[in-house]
């Protein structure tokens, strides 16, 4: 959408238009409805929303360890001497972290790759963070990577390409098991997780 | 009478890309349909009943609504999920080059049913064979004769003479083989080896079925290789791009064949 479709709108009022209309998933129309709900915001609401926005691009960077989005490097997670530095575990995107986080069941550290292998899209080794997650591991100091990309046709292509790299070192790789949702249904299950979640079935207790 | 509102096919999954918040566009290369899109509703939740049916090179089969611009995927059934060739990493990607070549060569609404069985056998005999570079140039070839595009191998594209065994020449905008005495001032003309015709024209008449029994060494692979990806991407008229992951993936695996 551009200005020029815009006749009747005030220009600062088509700019911000144009502008939420570049965030994802957001068409013309929804575009429209944020610009007005902004409008409608009192002073200081809509102040915040601009602060926040210009707060997080001037503050945020990488974990230089960990490669996750931070307001300081090393980031909390790499900076606690509570978690266990022999661990780390392999994720796509940095909101992978928070649900792990979430489970309170992982004590290790993590390494964010920012996207997988996507041979289809051009997207190769280098254009993630691959050789950050290698150098992680040069010094002998990890014992055990997880790796915890999703279970896609890439994310199983970017997790056998660090375990081929990895092969013949110390380092213990694994993954994370695949197998039925919570919630999920047999009948609608695919060959391919049923016969996963077959060769992970663990004893009742 | 309007079309029904609902169908069913049969399709090879190319690829999918998110779309919204929790939809999937999925590209697929249909038996019966040729190329189509049609989106997955919810399907990237983690209960959806879609997904797994629906990953890249997977066989399923689909029962779809007509929308205003794009079909809606009501059910879909796994019918071959090619799991040899997915515990591979060069595997999965001769796989996705497959896809890739699919999507490029294959029209929405055009139906190409050699082309469609092309590729499931393709991707069952990488499967079986996930080291093997024959199945991926045996494909690129008989992609080409599916797409009406097979080069001419066995006489010359200038003079129409039958070829004989000579210093011969090949040229992927030129259409294929040109004797010694036709070289046009033509830019890419290639030296072609007498090997590499003669793997060519075992090939051109080949069934997929009969590949195991040729062992091709590096050299004439390499030389197969250029010909073939030069021609794909002659008519493709881009870069195909999964060949730099799988370039830098054969260098990796020469660096470990090196004893250091």
């Amino acid at each position: 959408m551009t200005l020029e479709h815009l006749p009747s709108a005030a220009p600062s009022l088509a700019r911000l238009i144009q502008e939420l209309n570049k965030l994802p998933g957001i068409g013309p129309k929804s575009a429209q409805r944020l610009a007005y709900f902004i409008i409608r915001l009192p002073e200081e609401e809509a102040n915040d929303l601009a602060n926040a926005i210009t707060a997080v691009k001037q503050s945020i960077m990488f974990c230089g360890q960990c490669q996750n989005l931070t307001d300081s490097s090393p980031c909390s997670i790499c900076a606690s001497s509570q978690r266990n530095r022999e661990q780390i575990c392999v994720v796509e995107e940095p909101l992978d972290v928070l649900a792990l986080e979430r489970t309170h069941c992982y004590r290790g550290l993590y390494h964010v790759l920012h996207g997988v292998l996507s041979p289809l899209n051009g997207v190769g080794p280098d254009q993630i963070k691959l050789r950050e997650l290698f150098a992680r591991l040069s010094d002998g100091a990890v014992k055990e990577v997880v790796i915890a990309t999703n279970p896609t046709l890439e994310g199983e292509a970017t997790a056998m390409y660090i375990s081929r790299h990895l092969a013949g070192s110390i380092v213990n790789v694994t993954h994370l098991a695949r197998g039925l949702p919570v919630g999920g249904s047999l009948e609608y299950t695919d060959e391919l997780t049923l016969s996963r979640a077959f060769q992970g079935r663990q004893a009742v207790e | 009478m309007p079309p029904l509102r609902t169908y069913r096919a049969e399709a090879l999954v190319l690829k999918s890309v998110p779309l919204g918040e929790a939809d999937l566009l999925v590209t697929m290369f249909g038996r019966e349909a040729g190329k189509l899109r049609a989106v997955a509703k919810g399907a990237r939740r983690s209960t959806a009943k879609l997904v797994g049916h629906l990953e890249p090179l997977t066989v399923t089969r689909l029962a779809l609504s007509r929308g205003r611009s794009l079909d809606v995927i009501n059910q879909a059934e796994t019918l071959d999920n090619f799991t040899p060739l997915k515990t591979n990493l060069t595997a999965v990607t001769r796989g996705l080059q497959v896809a890739e070549l699919v999507d490029g060569f294959g029209s929405e609404a055009s139906p190409n049913e050699p082309l469609y069985q092309l590729s499931l056998s393709t991707l069952a005999a990488i499967g079986h064979a996930p080291e093997d570079e024959l199945p991926l140039l045996y494909f690129q070839l008989h992609l080409l004769a599916a797409s009406g595009l097979m080069p001419q191998l066995f006489n010359c594209v200038e003079c129409r003479r039958e070829i004989e065994p000579d210093r011969h020449r090949y040229s992927a905008d030129g259409g294929g083989v040109f004797c010694p005495d036709c070289t046009p001032d033509r830019a890419g003309l290639r030296p072609l080896s007498l090997r590499a015709l003669k793997v060519l024209r075992l090939l051109a008449r080949s069934h997929a079925a009969e590949l195991p029994s040729l062992r091709l060494d590096p050299t004439l692979t390499q030389e197969l290789k250029a010909i073939l990806t030069g021609t794909v991407q002659y008519w493709l008229d881009k870069e195909i791009r999964t060949n730099s992951f799988l370039n830098h993936l054969a260098r990796e695996e020469t660096r470990r064949q090196i004893p250091r």
